[in-house]
């Protein structure tokens, strides 16, 4: 039985996911509050995508619930995607369009008035004026990542699901898409983030849940995880410097054994 | 909660919108589809008077709208599904079929322009005229054919999943078909003529020739739109049936 406060944004009760007889996610329950960044860490193949492009809509799961905003996915999928945004993790848009026209095609798609004014605002924010006339394909990783996230939140959502939104990205751009991705959390909207980045996960995250094999497997604030599980043995058996990290105990419930 | 859904004429807008400015911008496959038509209307003037404005015509239409439906349309579908493009869409309040929907208005905006260019061309250089009613059915059969060739390049993009495999796919079928359709109705051997006669090439280049003259629509015409709209129907049917977004 999970904890369901009544400020939940999403909400993701019993999920279970096959492809053909091997499943993929199994029984999964969790749920992120507004106001909070709930991330979704586990190995390769773990069940992190399965979960979320179920959470998207873009899977027909077997059996669960899935609600956003209070709309169940399967029973009113517009209604529930217009309240959330999303940020794939292989996304693109058409080649042949210009960053203005693309943020214009998604502005159109969610219904939000975009006037001149507040378009060269929204390109001002991530520091892409020069580049409005740009093709996407044109752009290097962090600005192609910056203009992602505007779309996704164009239309304001009060979910913003983003699939390991900082990979391939610098030190300086990780940051600068942390700091963004707090200040969606400031205005009261959730975030439901998943990443390899234990680094990420603990600067960030409110919450996380490990998930393997299709399970989650704990749930917690990144500290309540350590703190939870430093004295397990597998855990400290991770540990490298002695002192006990997100990674060592992710490494711990997950196992040293690189995934395909 | 209250949500705001978008209106879906204004989501449906903004589709359309793109979809045109992306084609608007691969003018190389617009210049394609324009080009064979064109070249077989000039090179075969001297041929008119031997076979015919209607079959030079129809020949020009049906070669355009393989084009059209095989190169312009699979080849870019698979490309933006291999992108993660329509993924993209699909996460967005827009109803799914709107997405396909604007695609495919798109491409019917080809063949107004692919017909119109043959008319043109056809007229300045080739002196061929239609009736106002040759003229009129010409572009309504040039739609129904249009129809067959988009449903022949969705049963494409359903059954090969790989970008690449479409694409060399495509233009084999494409290459493949002109030779045939261009060819095979020249042919003395009267088994072969009737396969290409029955074929999605040779039904359209029927019913196609047949509404530029409407007085000389027949039975044989009406049997070609029969299997015109059968193969519409079959290969759309596969193509939706075996599509995958991603």
């Amino acid at each position: 039985m999970i904890d369901q406060p009544g400020s939940s944004i999403l909400q993701v009760k019993n999920l279970n996911v096959f492809y053909g007889t091997f499943q993929a996610v199994s029984n999964v329950s969790f749920y992120v509050k507004s106001g909070e960044i709930f991330g979704l860490l586990g190995p390769n193949g773990a069940g992190k995508t399965s979960t979320l492009s179920s959470v998207e809509g873009l899977l027909k799961p077997q059996s669960g619930e899935i609600t956003v905003a209070g709309f169940n996915i399967s029973k009113q999928p517009l209604h529930a995607r217009a309240n959330m945004g999303v940020q794939l993790q292989a996304t693109s848009f058409q080649p042949e369009l210009t960053i203005t026209e693309i943020i214009k095609l998604y502005a159109g798609i969610y219904g939000v008035n975009l006037t001149s004014e507040k378009l060269n605002a929204l390109l001002q924010d991530i520091k892409l004026e020069e580049a409005a006339s740009k093709k996407f394909g044109q752009l290097s990783g962090g600005q192609q990542q910056r203009v992602s996230l505007v779309i996704s939140t164009i239309h304001d959502p009060i979910l913003v699901m983003l699939d390991e939104p900082t990979t391939g990205l610098d030190p300086q751009s990780r940051r600068q898409l942390w700091e963004r991705i707090e200040a969606i959390r400031e205005k009261g909207h959730a975030v439901l983030l998943t990443t390899h980045s234990m680094e990420e996960a603990e600067a960030v995250c409110d919450r996380i849940a490990i998930i393997d094999h299709g399970k989650v497997i704990a749930t917690d604030t990144p500290q309540g995880l350590i703190d939870l599980y430093r004295n397990d043995p597998a855990v400290i058996s991770a540990s490298r410097k002695g002192k006990i990290t997100l990674e060592d105990v992710f490494i711990g419930l997950t196992g040293k054994t690189v995934r395909a | 909660m209250e949500t705001k859904i978008p209106k879906p004429s204004d989501a449906f807008l903004s589709l359309m919108r793109a979809d045109f400015t992306t084609q608007w911008r691969n003018r190389r496959s617009v210049i394609m589809s324009l080009l064979v038509p064109i070249i077989i209307l000039i090179s075969w003037k001297g041929l008119i008077a031997k076979l015919g404005g209607a079959f030079v015509f129809s020949i020009a239409l049906t070669i355009g709208l393989t084009s059209i439906g095989m190169m312009g349309y699979a080849i870019s579908v698979a490309r933006d599904r291999d992108k993660g493009v329509f993924q993209r869409l699909r996460v967005t309040p827009v109803p799914t079929p709107f997405i396909m929907m604007s695609r495919l208005l798109v491409q019917l905006g080809m063949i107004a322009v692919l017909t119109l260019g043959v008319f043109i061309i056809g007229y300045r250089v080739d002196k061929i005229a239609l009736t106002p009613a040759g003229y009129i059915l010409t572009f309504i059969t040039a739609f129904l054919g249009g129809a067959l060739y988009l449903g022949f390049g969705q049963m494409i993009v359903g059954l090969i999943k790989n970008a690449e495999t479409v694409n060399s796919t495509t233009r084999l079928v494409y290459i493949a078909f002109i030779m045939l359709g261009m060819f095979g109705e020249l042919s003395d051997n009267m088994e072969f003529k009737n396969i290409i006669h029955w074929s999605p090439f040779g039904t359209v280049k029927t019913i196609l020739a047949a509404a530029m003259q409407p007085v000389t629509w027949n039975n044989d015409a009406t049997l070609a739109l029969v299997a015109t709209l059968a193969y519409a129907l079959v290969f759309s049917f596969l193509g939706i049936k075996w599509f995958r977004w991603n």
